[in-house]
Formats: structure tokens, sequence, C-alpha cells
């Protein structure tokens, strides 16, 4: 939320929308439609989306997912570890829902270089919206070496394409699923 | 003693020092109380002071009563009586009020000695907590007993390994049953993991130089430890427990252990054990997550109120956890929980902000740790993630004061 949207260059919509369309793909498996791509220097080098229900573990979010594959390419390329440091440093992030405060922490402690969102996430925005660890943390006096990084970030890119998806999946809802609650309450005594 | 100690959603503070706003008041007579508060409730609505009472008896010596009623809020700037909106302002007028500017507290008192307090300055309501998460009014002894063990076999778990590293095991507290258990796999202790020819590590130590540095409410005191060089050379080893020292990944020194596969800077105890949980999950009810079966995972995204209204789940599926009030309704017929509800998990060290979200995210009940992380600790400690309103889920939290004895 520290920059404004206004001159997103032409390349940061492009990978956003390489975000979105894995957004889509998680819309089409049924599940939430977050979808995110790893670019380095100009070149995507991993992409990642949702898949909380298909795993049943619900940290399986889409930053996760294209970290993992990452860290796990890097591994069998021998990389140490603060060579896998090096590489994310160099690593901008696009996501179409502002990260979550699990994967905000996860990106300040990898020390990604960069980070642009679509729209943002009221209920577990880590990114400005619930808490600010893209800021860094400030309140760590005992680790004085040790101190949360923070990342530069940028809001708002594509927001409405990435609440459209929200709405799609949250309207088409499940077929099979029974009629909402709140309908429901209207008629049946103590629900 | 070993205890188990409420680490509360709000950081303590004492009753007398409760945050306050500012509030225009007049005095009024009787007889035009239910008029004005109707008109006032309409006009000026105390949104956000629900547990503020609008009107304030004051019996005075001489037997009369005196009554007080509050007009709206006003700004925190006490002597800006200009700030009242107009149509207040009309009623001050036609009804020749005197308006005051007076404190009125601000947050809801979530004790009678709050409450007390609170009254003092211009009454309130006090409703005590109606959620019945077991534990938070008092453990029985079978459940004390059932919390210490789970904690001591977490601690061994941590002592398993050559490194010192931080322990997280998941337990179903109504059959009293492991789920899963993980170590920090974020730095690669793979010919540590083999043996425990090292023998285990001490924690007497780091009970002593930190657990006797604790306030009533299990928060640390910053910046008093001790010296000693014991304990420098425990903090030094300690830089390996991946929730105190989450950015230091790359410092340790690991890079010459042979082909260390395993080492993840952001698999952390928490994070492993919630994987290890979900594979089980996975292995026990391999059918139940086909499409027609599935329930839809609403953590993510603005829509939240749309996704409740619109909560697509099949049987399955367990509806939002209302208080901890259907805790009964964990299991499905198949027996399949849904994410981690209704489960304990029991970590060495406090989690940090990552994990600690990470077990709101897969629905954890309660949450046990025996030392609290000054660096990152999320659950009173640095943040106090338990006490964050806008979150969908919010699991209570204990610290577990273990005995020296037990260690």
């Amino acid at each position: 939320m520290d920059s404004s949207v206004e001159g997103c260059s032409s390349d940061t919509l492009v990978f956003m929308e390489l975000a979105i369309r894995q957004a889509k793909l998680a819309l089409n498996s049924l599940e939430v439609p977050v979808g995110s791509v790893i670019v380095e220097d100009g070149v995507v080098i991993a992409t990642g989306r949702n898949r909380t229900n298909e795993t049943r573990n619900a940290t399986r979010h889409a930053e996760m997912e294209a970290i993992d594959i990452l860290i796990e390419a890097w591994q069998r390329d021998g990389l140490s570890t603060s060579e896998v440091a090096d590489k994310f440093s160099k690593c901008k992030l696009y996501v179409t829902c502002e990260p979550c405060i699990m994967c905000a922490s996860a990106l300040s402690i990898l020390g990604i270089k960069e980070v642009y969102y679509g729209c943002a996430n009221d209920k577990f925005g880590g990114c400005g919206s619930v808490l600010s660890l893209h800021l860094g943390s400030r309140e760590a006096p005992s680790s004085s070496n040790g101190q949360g990084r923070g990342f530069k970030c940028t809001a708002g890119i594509m927001a409405s394409e990435a609440v459209a998806l929200f709405r799609s999946f949250y309207e088409q809802g499940n077929p099979n699923a029974p009629k909402p609650h709140r309908l429901l309450g209207n008629h049946q005594a103590g629900q | 003693m070993s205890q188990i100690i409420y680490i509360p959603d709000k950081p303590p503070i004492p009753p007398d020092q409760q945050p306050t706003v500012n509030v225009f008041a007049a005095v009024v007579e009787p007889k035009l109380i239910n008029n004005l508060v109707r008109c006032l409730n309409r006009i000026a609505p105390l949104e956000n002071l629900r547990h503020v009472k609008r009107v304030q008896k004051k019996h005075l010596e001489d037997g009369k009563t005196l009554i007080a009623l509050i007009l709206c809020l006003a700004s925190e700037n006490d002597s800006d009586m200009d700030a009242m909106p107009q149509d207040v302002q009309e009623i001050v007028t036609s009804y020749q009020l005197s308006a005051f500017i007076t404190k009125v507290c601000k947050e809801a008192a979530t004790t009678k000695e709050e409450w007390e307090e609170q009254c003092k300055l211009w009454p309130t309501s006090y409703h005590p907590p109606t959620y019945n998460i077991d534990g938070i009014t008092g453990f029985n002894e079978e459940d004390t007993q059932s919390v210490f063990g789970f904690m001591r076999l977490a601690v061994e778990l941590a002592q398993s390994n050559k490194l010192i590293v931080n322990a997280a095991v998941i337990v179903d507290p109504s059959a009293k049953k492991v789920i899963a258990s993980a170590c920090d796999h974020h730095v690669s202790s793979e010919n540590a993991s083999m043996s425990n020819a090292g023998g285990k590590i001490d924690f007497r130590n780091w009970l002593e130089s930190v657990g006797s540095h604790l306030d009533s409410n299990g928060a640390t005191i910053h910046g008093n430890l001790p010296s000693s060089a014991s304990l420098k050379t425990l903090k030094q080893s300690c830089s390996t427990v991946s929730c105190l020292y989450p950015w230091q990944w790359t410092d340790q020194q690991l890079q010459h252990l042979s082909n260390s596969c395993c080492w993840h800077p952001l698999r952390h105890a928490a994070i492993a054990a919630i994987e290890s949980s979900a594979a089980r999950d996975r292995r026990l009810f391999p059918t139940s997550g086909t499409i027609g079966d599935k329930s839809v995972e609403t953590d993510i995204g603005p829509f939240c109120n749309l996704a409740k209204r619109q909560k697509t789940n099949l049987e399955n599926a367990k509806s939002e956890e209302k208080e901890g009030t259907d805790i009964e309704g964990i299991c499905s017929k198949s027996g399949r929980p849904y994410l981690c509800t209704g489960y304990d998990i029991y970590l060495v060290w406090e989690p940090c902000i990552m994990c600690a979200m990470a077990l709101v995210h897969q629905r954890v009940r309660r949450v046990f740790y025996a030392f609290p992380n000054p660096n990152d600790g999320a659950l009173g400690s640095v943040h106090r993630l338990q006490g964050e309103k806008s979150l969908n889920h919010h699991y209570a939290v204990f610290r577990v004061v273990l005995h020296e004895d037990v260690l």
C-alpha cells in the first residue's frame, strides 16, 4: 500500500495477468481464486495458485506454492542457504490478493525484494490491512541482526479483476450445497 | 510448581488506566429522559460504545437524584465545544441544556475489576465472557495432567535433536490422541536427527534464565536477562530455533552438511505439523476430497461475508465456529474433522507471526507453549494475534510453565 497504482509499467500488468490466470485455474478447481507468479530479472520463474482444499492444508496459499517450487528447484541445483537468500532478494512477487499475515511474514523471512498485489484483504491482510509486515519489524530488540526485513509493496494492480474472480467463486457456490443459512434462518426455529 | 497461564486477547492494562473517550453530556430533568434518549439514539447513536449507558443516575447526599445524559461523542480536544453536530446542538438549545464534556471508557470491560473502575467514570454494562472454551475458567485435574503430559512430549521431541529446535505436537484433546508432530525443518538436521548421541539438551538452564523473568501474564520482560556465560551459550545454541530467529536461516552454517536436501526456511515446527496432519487427513479419508464433497475454504479474500451467507458445504463441513459452542459438531458422520478444528497444538516456543497465522488458518482450537519468544512471538510477546478481531477464527492461548523436575 506504499505506492499508487498509477503509472505502473506494462510489465507489471503482464505479470499480474499471469497471476490472474493462475487464480482462474484455482477457480476451476473449486479453490479460492488466488494466483501468484514470482519474477526474477523480468522472467517468470515460478507460478502458484491456492490449493487449500485439495491439500486440506489451509496454509497452501498461492504464494507458498510458488515459493516452494523455487526452494525445491534451487536445492536440487545445490544452492546453499545464502545463495537461496540472494536469489530471493532479487525476486518480485505478483499476487492477485494482498498476502495474508502468514504469507507476508514468510515473504519477509525470505527477504523478497518487492510485492505487487491486486485487491486488499481486509480480514487477513499482512501488507497494510490488518498488520503491516511489509514495513519490517521494529519490535525485535533482542535480534539486532535478525530484524524483520521489509519489502516494497504496491497495491491495487488489476484489483477489479481479482475481485471479480472472488465474486464468481462465491456466487457460483456449490451446486450441491444446501440453501444459504440466512434464508433457512427465517423458516427454521433455532437453526 | 508447573502451571497453565491463560494469555488474554488484549494486553493486560491496570483497571484504572483503561482508555477513555470524550463525550458531551448534560444534566436533564427526569421527565425529559425518555424523550431525549429516544431522540438521541436516532440522531447520535453511540455506535462503538454499546457498553456505555446513555444515562447516569447519581444519588446526592440530600436524597435527590441527579440524572445526566450522554448527548454525543466529543472530540479529543477537551475544550472544543463547537464540535457538536448541528442536530444535537438544536436539542441542547431547545431544551436549554448546559452541555459539558466528560470521559467514558472506550472498551467494554473484560473483568469485574475493570467494570468497577469504569463505573467510577460513567456507568457501563458488563457481560462476563460467554465463550466456553475449556480451560479459560480453569482446567480440572485430569485436563491439567494431560496438558503437562503433551507439553512434556513436545519438549522431549525438541530434545531429540542435536540442534536446539522448536517442536510441535497437534493433539485431539477429546481422544487424548496425538494427531501429528514435527520439529523445525528450516535447518537441515538430517545428520543430527539420526541419533541422539549428543545427549539431551538441558532445558533447565533455559527455564532458569528465561522462565524466571516473566511477569504474571506470561509476557517477557525485555532486556533483563542475566548475562552469564552459560546463558550466552544457550542463546547461541538457540539460534537454530526457527520461530525465535526466523530471519537468520541464512546465517546457520549448515552448508557443510552433506546433500542437505531437507532444509526449508519456512518449514517451522508448526507449519510442518500442519502439513503432517493434512497428510494424515488425506490418508485416512482419501475419498472425501472429491469435488461433490468438498468444503469450501473461505480463508482468503475480502468476501468472507458473502461466503458465509452462501456457505457451500455438504454434511461433511462444519459450520463456522460459534465461539467454541459447537465443539460437538467437529466431526462429520465420516469422522473426518474440518482441518484442525477442535485440536490443540503444543509448542516448546511461542510461535512466530507466520506460524501463529498458519494455526488460525488451520482452525486450531487452543495453543499451548512453554517458552515465550521475545523476538517474534505472535501470541503475547510481540504481537497478540489472538486479539485481532478481523480474523475469522480465534484460538485460546496458554503458556505452560513446566517445573524443572519435569524437564
